[in-house]
């Protein structure tokens, strides 16, 4: 069988061919998520220690102030979240990193540099669930949360997940771009893996030389919120320049104080979600193998891809026309990933199933998506394998232990 | 001991030196700045303001004494009490 | 209208939203006169409140630049805030419930790391946006909206709580006491660190309703005289005394947060270079 075709759709294929001067070394996914947010100009860390993220935070106590930036360890998520919103607000680039149980005290927070349009990065490196559940395992159960960050409803999330060292490098920068471009907080969902795995990273040399970084603009006029608009690269506002400027909890007009009418909350939520939606193609990333002809393909993000992608290619060259699909942009969903009519088999690091449920929406028949939900371990090749297969054979996963194949 | 004196008397000091004005349509009719005037400057409008209250209204600017308790208690920003122009502050007290 | 209104305030946000006779309003003019007598323009400070009262009905009040946080919030995005524009004063202006209840983790820790912000927290002593129910510095005993057999929860004294967490100028007043509050908080305004003023002021619709059992303007506002004189119009003593005052003035003493953290970044910069001139 011929080679199957991969494809990898994201900006970095791009700027890793024209920036090549720099150093490898063998290093630890955190690592990479600290210097991916200090080459995009990251210059405030405010959070709390937190397994599989706390490394991140003591990479940011240190390199910070070697580059004229702040690190703060807030005195709980909450504050590290609502402390970066602030310096965010003041002018500088903004990042925290937690894992489930400190991303969930960051809703508050998150829903208020959302509805205020404030620039944000959120590593949230996922474990097994819930609460604290297992602290030195991957697992993938914040996939909902992440869309829905925050109460109330009436707004987009972007989502981005790496699998790789060097992946989260470059992704890191990423989100810091789409971040400035949106006027939004990003969430790069990672696990423990990813976080703390080591493997070859390239890093460039010179920073300033990086000419894809989105740098930090200053709006200094009204309108403070385009209510009404979905434009994008749209300057963020600044708190301490002397603009006026209000920024709430409420629901708000262009100058930012509050407003209790419908017409107001329809203008606002017509930004807050269409900047996001009529931008769909800024956000496009993913990884595929062997989607041209695939009658059965496997689904997965993160770390648990690096397995699932070894037993698609396995499957291969056991004669299986099996495909790979692995989403880089989790939220908006790439909803067009899954419009072929065939199966589907989706591995994720949770037993409720949520990854699932989306790819179930999205495809043509929901009857041909198949569950294959684990926790506390990535998926293995062979039992990938035998999915795969079974589903190709008899249209059903095989019996599996630790294997969760329903979805209700 | 009460802030509001039920019996006003006239202290000492020169009265009609001073401005005052109300901003009737921000008046939200607490009363405060009649209770608490020792001189009786103020007294209640007879019809309602854009709010909806029977506002304040100066009804004896001459008897104040720029005293300024009105000023400061008034909760809604409604009261200015100026020297009345070509006096000098210290002329007026 | 009031001159330091047209000065500093938002001309489309007042009249507030604050009832008739609260107190929200009176302490507001005199923290204009404050920023006013320091010669302060608009652009220096930057107004940041919270939920609730004194959160919603002075949030957009100030014309210049203003955040309101979420919920008890307001000192971690202020501390965040602080970092970027270190040169802003910054007006921190609370409830009881977002400083003495939600927010007191956040309250200590500023106070902690001595934060250059200033904080007034207005108490109105319960939380009477959502009706009045009791807050941690409602008296003990009284009856309020969840209270309805009487507070049993004790109370406490956020003066207390800064002062133990290390704040460099802390101070209380009440709502009768408005030459005091404006020295004060001018005072409070000059301390490069953290400084924390307290002001207790009526609320006539809630907690006058309920533990006073009357919305009465006056009577309300006469209730808060007594109580920081320690005596009612007939001569009786009440049932407590505030102590107000300057409770603790270490004024400039030690070094605001974000500059420790300023120098610190000097320091390392430069071991920094020193190390990259000898490899070189």
């Amino acid at each position: 069988m011929s080679e199957p075709a991969a494809r990898l759709i994201a900006p970095w294929t791009e700027w890793e061919r024209r920036h090549t001067k720099g150093r490898r070394l063998l290093e630890a996914g955190t690592f990479a998520l600290t210097e991916g947010a200090i080459a995009a100009g990251c210059r405030v860390f405010a959070g709390y220690p937190i397994t599989p993220a706390t490394d991140i935070a003591e990479y940011m106590s240190k390199r910070l102030p070697q580059v004229g930036g702040y690190y703060m360890q807030a005195e709980d998520e909450l504050a590290g979240m609502h402390m970066c919103a602030g310096a965010s607000l003041g002018g500088l680039k903004a990042m925290t990193a937690t894992s489930g149980p400190g991303y969930t005290l960051m809703h508050d927070a998150y829903g208020w540099a959302i509805t205020n349009e404030i620039p944000l990065v959120v590593v949230d490196a996922m474990r097994v669930g819930p609460i604290s559940g297992i602290t030195g395992a991957p697992g993938q159960g914040e996939f909902y949360i992440a869309r829905y960050a925050s109460h109330g409803g009436n707004f987009e999330t972007i989502v981005l997940s790496p699998s790789s060292v060097q992946e989260a490098f470059w992704l890191t920068i990423d989100a810091f771009n789409l971040a400035e471009r949106f006027g939004t907080p990003v969430t790069i969902l990672t696990d423990q893996v990813v976080s703390d795995m080591w493997e070859d990273l390239f890093i460039p040399d010179d920073y300033t030389e990086l000419d894809f970084v989105v740098p930090r603009k200053a709006n200094l006029t009204m309108p403070f919120f385009p209510v009404g608009s979905d434009a994008i690269d749209v300057p963020p506002n600044i708190i301490g320049r002397g603009t006026g400027v209000c920024v709430s909890a409420y629901t708000h007009t262009e100058e930012g104080y509050d407003i209790e009418e419908m017409e107001a909350q329809w203008a606002q939520t017509h930004r807050l979600i269409n900047k996001i939606r009529h931008h769909r193609s800024e956000l496009t990333r993913y990884e595929t193998v062997g989607t041209d002809d695939a009658d059965v393909v496997a689904v997965a993000y993160g770390a648990d891809a690096r397995t699932v992608k070894t037993a698609v290619l396995e499957a291969r060259a056991r004669g299986l026309r099996a495909g790979f699909v692995r989403p880089i942009t989790l939220w908006p969903f790439l909803d067009e990933l899954f419009a072929a009519d065939r199966h589907y088999v989706v591995c994720e690091l949770n037993y409720d199933g949520q990854l699932v449920r989306e790819v179930m929406r999205a495809a043509p028949d929901s009857r041909k998506v198949h569950f294959m939900g684990k926790s506390a371990e990535l998926h293995t090749v062979s039992e990938v394998v035998a999915a795969l297969e079974g589903v190709a054979q008899t249209g059903r996963i095989p019996e599996l232990p630790y294997i969760w194949t329903e979805v209700r | 001991m009460a802030l509001f004196k039920a019996e006003k008397k006239a202290p000492k000091g020169p009265a009609g030196r001073w401005d005052v004005l109300v901003a009737e349509d921000m008046c939200k009719a607490c009363g405060f700045c009649l209770q608490v005037c020792p001189v009786d400057v103020f007294a209640w409008r007879s019809t309602a303001n854009k709010l909806g209250w029977l506002p304040m209204i100066v009804a004896h600017e001459e008897n104040c004494v720029g005293c300024m308790l009105c000023y400061q208690i008034c909760p809604d920003f409604c009261i200015a009490v100026t020297v009345k122009a070509g006096l000098e502050e210290g002329a007026a007290r | 209208m009031n001159p330091l209104a047209k000065k500093y305030l938002r001309p489309s946000q007042i009249p507030t939203k604050a009832c008739h006779g609260c107190g929200i309003g009176m302490i507001e003019n005199w923290l204009l006169q404050a920023i006013d007598e320091l010669g302060l323009k608009q652009e220096d400070v930057v107004f940041g409140t919270g939920i609730g009262c004194v959160g919603r009905q002075t949030f957009a009040t100030w014309g210049g630049d203003n955040f309101g946080a979420t919920h008890g919030r307001a000192l971690a995005v202020a501390t965040g805030v602080k970092l970027a524009q270190p040169e802003r004063r910054i007006l921190v202006v609370v409830g009881d419930g977002d400083a003495a209840s939600i927010g007191t983790s956040h309250l200590i820790h500023a106070a902690r790391r001595n934060l250059g912000v200033t904080v007034i927290c207005e108490d109105n002593m319960g939380y009477e946006s959502t009706g009045g129910q009791f807050s941690p510095t409602t008296p003990a005993g009284y009856v309020t909206n969840s209270s309805p057999y009487g507070m049993v929860e004790p109370s406490f004294d956020p003066c207390d709580v800064v002062k133990a967490a290390g704040a460099t100028f802390v101070a209380e007043t009440t709502a009768t006491q408005w030459h005091q509050t404006v020295k004060v908080v001018k005072k409070a305004l000059q301390n490069e660190g953290f400084s924390f003023v307290h002001v207790r002021f009526p609320c006539n619709e809630n907690f006058g309703a309920y533990a006073l059992g009357t919305r009465d303007t006056l009577k309300n506002l006469e209730w808060i005289y007594e109580h920081t004189q320690g005596r009612k119009a007939d001569g009786s003593a009440t049932d407590f005394t505030w102590e107000t005052g300057i409770k603790h003035d270490a004024s400039n003493s030690r070094p605001e947060f974000t500059r420790l953290l300023r120098d610190m970044n000097a320091r390392v910069q430069a071991d920094l270079a020193k190390k990259t001139a000898a490899k070189a």
